[in-house]
């Protein structure tokens, strides 16, 4: 390594500017990236929507009309867009309330066995997701376990493969994960000695639940939520393999009218309104937990 | 022994809920009952008929080679957004923030129609390279947190001391900076690599004839349910596991502040 003979001031200006302007070279493949195969394509979709498509040559035109979102209050899409959202909704409350016990316990352990668990949780995810919703079909086909379960309980025949019951199952299954992380990193951030004060100040477990862990876990509570709602609503995969091609989800819907119709303005229409859907569901659930935080 | 809490229950049942269908899969894929009623012996005739099919194996090497070359892409586009987020003012480091969350939340479908349209409409020919574009969108924008959550916790002194001591700036990247960043950016590479190999719905719109295995699949699926499905299914799960563990040991044995998917890891103590 050679030594450095005593600082000249130029020269040392001269490298540190150098250096700013190689920082900036390093901020153009991402942003480049973004805006190319990102922003571009959004914009595409957007001026798409106003547009109009021959119907006989099949060519897009571009236009300024809202025709396209008019047709997304079609009753069968309407029908579709309230399936998936009650589906998603349905699936994250089910997460929520499965897994909240599961990070609240993993949240009391310590040391090798916290870790253990936290691996045992994340192993599925990192599971092809495909595969994991292949799954399920296995799980609640006419004869499979849950049927057999269902059997001994009294119930009758119970076929749920090819359900919207499937759908729900399916998500859940593969977005529990999904849903313990952040309420575990939320959890275990509470100090024991909070719950021992409002133990000594006489609250029950339950109240102490309900008044002290659940609102200081309020951030985990809404990451899990974005986390598992918003990519659940425009789900494809999961109602393509357990719903059989019946029951279908706004994602299906959506690669519908691209891949089998063809009418690019209205599928680029559908797909700005279940962005627009979901951006207004992430603000919200954002200021609900921001609001949840402040008054803690 | 102390006797079982609620939360310590429902978490055992809850992991035999999550690894059941699993198991079933794997088991089912050595179960010579080809109708898969019950259990009728061991066998790995659905192995032999599903990887002596030629659609089903060439998937397999575009699926590899797309996963492969779109992780090298996302983390290098993670990486130079990472290093230049640390410089970066206030401003712009929040819209980094923001275009990486995008990537992130936005629904899959809207991503792979809206370069589907882009791609159609410029007469860009469909295959392996327009999969792997979209593949980097999202992965990049995991592999920049992965990454980015490392590059907080080490700070700047090291390379500083590297510069005072005379190091240019790329030497100090090259054997100070990365060095210290190799768990993140294997575990970053790991995870886009999964993601990438078991990508279904960019694959199946930007991929035109050169199918990938979990489209493969899904046609499988869509089409009849055979008991070669779990083999291939298996096939697939043990690629992705191994990739798993590869990234558990790389966080085991060099990062004990790595963090995967915004949960850190420490190595358990005591």
């Amino acid at each position: 390594m050679s030594v450095t003979s005593a600082p000249d001031p130029v020269a040392e200006a001269a490298p540190a500017r150098r250096r700013t302007r190689a920082g900036w070279l390093l901020a153009v493949p991402s942003f480049g990236w973004t805006l190319l195969f990102f922003l571009v394509p959004l914009g595409f979709l957007f001026a798409y929507s106003l547009g109009e498509i021959d119907i006989i040559t099949f060519q897009v035109h571009w236009g300024w009309t809202l025709d396209n979102y008019a047709g997304v209050f079609d009753q069968l899409y309407l029908t579709a867009i309230r399936r998936s959202v009650l589906l998603s909704v349905g699936a994250t409350a089910g997460a929520l309330v499965i897994g909240f016990p599961i990070a609240y316990y993993i949240s009391l352990q310590r040391g090798r066995r916290q870790l253990l668990l936290l691996l045992a949780v994340m192993v599925p995810f990192w599971t092809s997701f495909l595969v994991r919703t292949y799954a399920m079909t296995n799980l609640l086909g006419n004869g499979g376990p849950v049927a057999t379960v269902w059997g001994w309980f009294g119930g009758g025949d119970l076929n749920l493969l090819y359900t919207p019951t499937a759908i729900l199952l399916g998500i859940l299954y593969s977005y529990l994960p999904l849903m313990v992380l952040p309420l575990f990193v939320a959890l275990e951030r509470i100090e024991p000695a909070v719950r021992d004060a409002a133990a000594d100040l006489g609250a029950s477990g339950w109240r102490t639940l309900r008044r002290v862990i659940v609102p200081l876990a309020m951030p985990g509570i809404v990451a899990g939520c974005i986390l598992v709602g918003v990519p659940a609503t425009g789900e494809y995969v999961v109602p393509a393999i357990l719903g059989g091609g019946k029951t279908l989800m706004y994602g299906n819907v959506v690669a519908d009218q691209f891949q089998t119709v063809g009418d690019y303005p209205f599928g680029a229409a559908l797909s700005m309104t279940l962005m627009a859907v979901l951006t207004v569901t992430v603000l919200v659930l954002r200021r609900a937990g921001a609001r949840a935080e402040a008054v803690t | 022994m102390k006797r079982p809490s609620f939360p310590g229950v429902w978490t055992a049942f809850a992991l035999v809920f999550l690894y059941a269908p699993i198991v079933v899969v794997l088991v089912n894929a050595f179960n010579k009952n080809p109708t898969l009623a019950g259990w009728d012996g061991f066998t790995l005739k659905w192995f032999d008929a599903a990887f002596s099919n030629e659609d089903t194996v060439a998937a397999l090497w575009v699926s590899l080679r797309i996963a492969a070359l779109s992780t090298i892409l996302s983390l290098a586009l993670a990486l130079t957004a990472a290093l230049w987020g640390r410089r970066a003012s206030r401003r712009w480091l929040t819209a980094l923030d923001a275009t990486t969350y995008m990537r992130i939340v936005l629904p899959e479908i809207v991503l792979a129609v809206g370069l589907f349209v882009v791609f159609r409409r410029l007469d860009v020919q469909f295959g392996a390279t327009t999969v792997i574009v979209g593949h980097a969108v999202f992965n990049s924008a995991y592999a920049t947190v992965v990454i980015q959550a490392r590059l907080a916790t080490i700070g700047g002194t090291l390379e500083e001391a590297a510069a005072d001591l005379g190091a240019s700036p790329l030497r100090v990247f090259r054997r100070v900076t990365l060095p210290l960043l190799m768990p993140a950016v294997l575990v970053a590479g790991l995870l886009a690599f999964t993601f990438s190999f078991d990508n279904v719905i960019t694959s199946a719109f930007l991929a035109g004839d050169s199918a990938t295995l979990p489209v493969r699949i899904l046609g499988l699926i869509r089409f009849r349910l055979t008991p070669e499905i779990n083999a291939i299914a298996s096939g697939v799960m043990l690629i992705t596991f191994v990739s798993f563990v590869l990234a558990i040991a790389v966080v085991a044995l060099r990062g004990r502040g790595t963090t995967l998917l915004g949960v850190r890891l420490r190595r358990a103590q005591g």
